[in-house]
């Protein structure tokens, strides 16, 4: 199954008008105009566990470091695409994913998002397309779902993330795909950003 | 598309069989004993069997066939639902293996027989199969002892089983409960007659008031989901889904591939369609049965009733921890039930009636709380142990349940009297579940039932 690499799909995601970390394309340090701390990454078509592998650095505070990190990073990828991102702040972790399989057809998936989804493993599918009802109920299914309602001082705005979905479930109407993942989705009071995306067609 | 089971009058068994504990032999004890309509068999040489007439071969049989069981190995199976379907036969179906389950050749069987039937405008139950009970005609084709396992009374639940042995074990067991079945269709390996079929014919059934589908595999699902969106506003449909999907196999470098192969949750796609999820048997069966009893319930309020301090404490627990609200009852509704209680019992919610509990005081109470209409839904215990208590209460239920306002599910604790009761309680259409948990679990499966009418009506308002 080919992976398309992530810069494309990140870059067809900010067409379609998909939250994403502010993104610059790097060849030298130079390239880099965000803000810090910034993260650095490796975008191929073959790794996809990058964090195991050291294809991605985050929190990098300075451009001294910065500068440092990127050295490192083409003499252990060389040839391999690098960019650089915003770090965003920590929001609400999730997972949204879309998969087609053979007997149901095409799934949304939402869950806990993050370093420990799969451990966790509080998803739900339903077949796409969703209605809002639908969207509302892929909330109400989760055990975390007390979350959307804030929890210790995390603010979540329900209506975005119900937007996000109902977008995220027409994006899958229009396109073809294997499996998709959106993880994790940082989710804010005022808005949500896509940290990671990866196509699998 | 439905097919017409409910009416069959004249069944042909080809493949009858003298020998004790053939197949051919079961089938016809089986059919001998309860089948209202006529029976007719094939035989290529005897002239009798057990007192019935055999025909040399289909074509010599002068009246209209119903429906043809067909009792022979695959390649003479074929040719026999070839002449019946010539006949006109309108449902075939072939019992024996031997077919697309072994491989190629046996699949090249089964699409001869699929096609010599559709040419004929007959359909095939099967093969490889258990056949269908029908009660309510006495119909009967399944390997069933009838010693060693109950037959099911009619009643309200269809059950459609993509295992024959999973569903003729969970029907001798809520058989025994008292649940009565309006149907069970044995798919087999499906090569015409599907799950999508059985819930279209099952949906214009009167008699069938619920429907119970053990499923692993689903053929066309489009078709599938649009059936059960169709029947599900009128009936309710549970699910019990066996198997895990195998789109995990493919690029499992992915998170939702693998969440998806290790998530039992199919729950979320079944509730979108108006299905309500099973994880065993039992749920299957207590969904099913509480889905054609009880009425479905609005909100989350629930009263709970017992004789017994606490079995309405956990019952509590489980409720709340579910989403339930066991709230105080008001004073007024609280004085109205403590006139009636025991001064030793609590008129507040759960409300206890303690051991000095009568049957009497079960009607009163729940007539109060239904009159009150603080509550969206009643749970009452009947714990038929202490002295006031008796199998009377049953007149009481059943009609109440029939004309009470706020919908009721019934929990018993016990042993074999207890047993013998819940079971005239079903069989009078009184929801009643034999533990704590499992009825907690049928009452949410009303409410469940309620959400989807609800959305259901705002969707189709809007």
């Amino acid at each position: 199954m080919p992976v398309v690499p992530e810069l494309e799909f990140k870059t067809m995601l900010d067409k379609m008008g998909f939250h994403q970390p502010k993104r610059f394309l790097i060849n030298d340090r130079e390239d880099y105009k965000g803000e810090f701390p910034s993260v650095l990454k490796v975008s191929s078509e073959t790794i996809t566990h990058k964090t195991e592998i050291g294809a991605v650095v985050g929190d990098i505070k300075t451009r001294q470091d910065f500068k440092e990190v990127l050295k490192d990073m083409k003499r252990k990828f060389p040839g391999e695409t690098l960019y650089a991102e915003e770090m965003a702040k920590k929001g609400v972790e999730l997972i949204i994913g879309l998969i087609k399989d053979p007997m149901f057809g095409k799934l949304l998936l939402f869950g806990v998002g993050g370093f420990y989804s799969e451990l966790i493993r509080d998803v739900t599918f339903k077949r796409v397309p969703i209605d809002r009802y639908d969207a509302e109920d892929l909330l109400g299914e989760l055990k975390f779902n007390r979350v959307f309602d804030g929890y210790r001082g995390h603010k979540v705005n329900k209506e975005i993330l119900i937007d996000l979905l109902l977008k995220i479930s027409d994006f899958s109407i229009k396109n073809e795909f294997s499996q998709i993942d959106f993880n994790p989705v940082f989710l804010y009071e005022d808005g949500y950003l896509i940290i990671d995306a990866k196509l699998v067609v | 598309m439905s097919i017409d089971l409910f009416s069959v009058n004249s069944v042909c068994l080809i493949g009858a069989s003298r020998e004790e504990g053939k197949v051919g032999s079961i089938i016809l004890k089986n059919l001998k004993r309860s089948f209202k309509g006529e029976i007719l068999l094939v035989h290529p040489t005897a002239d009798e069997i057990d007192g019935i007439k055999c025909f040399r071969n289909v074509e010599e049989i002068p009246h209209k066939i119903d429906l043809g069981i067909i009792s022979l190995p695959s390649k003479k199976a074929v040719d026999a639902v070839k002449s019946l379907s010539v006949k006109g036969c309108k449902i075939c179906i072939p019992v024996a293996g031997g077919f697309g389950e072994q491989g190629e050749e046996g699949k090249q069987l089964e699409m001869v027989m699929k096609e010599l039937a559709s040419k004929y405008g007959s359909r095939i139950i099967g093969p490889n199969c258990v056949g269908v009970i029908i009660p309510r005609i006495g119909l009967n084709t399944a390997l069933t002892s009838e010693e060693k396992s109950r037959f099911p009374s009619d009643g309200p639940v269809g059950f459609v089983s993509q295992s024959g042995a999973l569903g003729l074990l969970t029907i001798d067991e809520f058989s025994d409960f008292g649940v009565g079945f309006s149907s069970f269709i044995s798919l087999g390996n499906e090569i015409d007659v599907d799950e999508t079929d059985a819930i279209e014919t099952l949906g214009m059934d009167d008699g069938t008031k619920s429907i119970a589908l053990y499923i692993e595999k689903i053929a066309r699902i489009d078709d599938f989901l649009k059936a059960c969106k169709k029947v599900s506003p009128s009936k309710g449909i549970v699910t019990l889904k066996g198997g895990q999907t195998d789109s995990g196999n493919r690029a499992t470098s992915l998170h939702t591939g693998s969440l998806l192969k290790t998530s039992f949750s199919l729950n979320g796609i079944f509730r979108q369609n108006g299905i309500i999820q099973a994880s065993n048997e039992i749920e299957l069966m207590d969904y099913a049965s509480v889905l054609a009893l009880g009425k479905p319930i609005w909100g989350k309020r629930v009263a709970v009733v017992s004789s017994a301090g606490g079995v309405g404490v956990i019952a509590t627990d489980t409720l709340e921890n579910q989403g339930f609200k066991v709230g105080r009852t008001s004073d007024e509704l609280a004085s109205e039930i403590r006139s009636k209680i025991s001064p030793i019992g609590s008129p507040y919610n759960p409300i206890d009636m303690t051991a000095e509990a009568t049957n009497f005081q079960y009607e009163s109470v729940i007539n109060q709380i239904d009159k009150s209409g603080e509550f969206d839904s009643i749970l009452a215990f009947v714990l038929f142990q202490t002295f006031g208590v008796t199998e009377d209460i049953i007149e009481f239920l059943k009609s109440y349940n029939k004309t009470g306002n706020t919908p009721i599910v019934i929990g018993a604790v016990g042993g074999e009297y207890t047993r013998k009761t819940m079971r005239k309680m079903i069989e009078n259409g009184v929801p009643t579940y034999p533990s704590i948990s499992r009825s907690v679990a049928a009452l949410k499966t009303l409410e469940e039932r309620g959400e989807y009418l609800r959305r259901f009506e705002n969707a189709s308002s809007s």
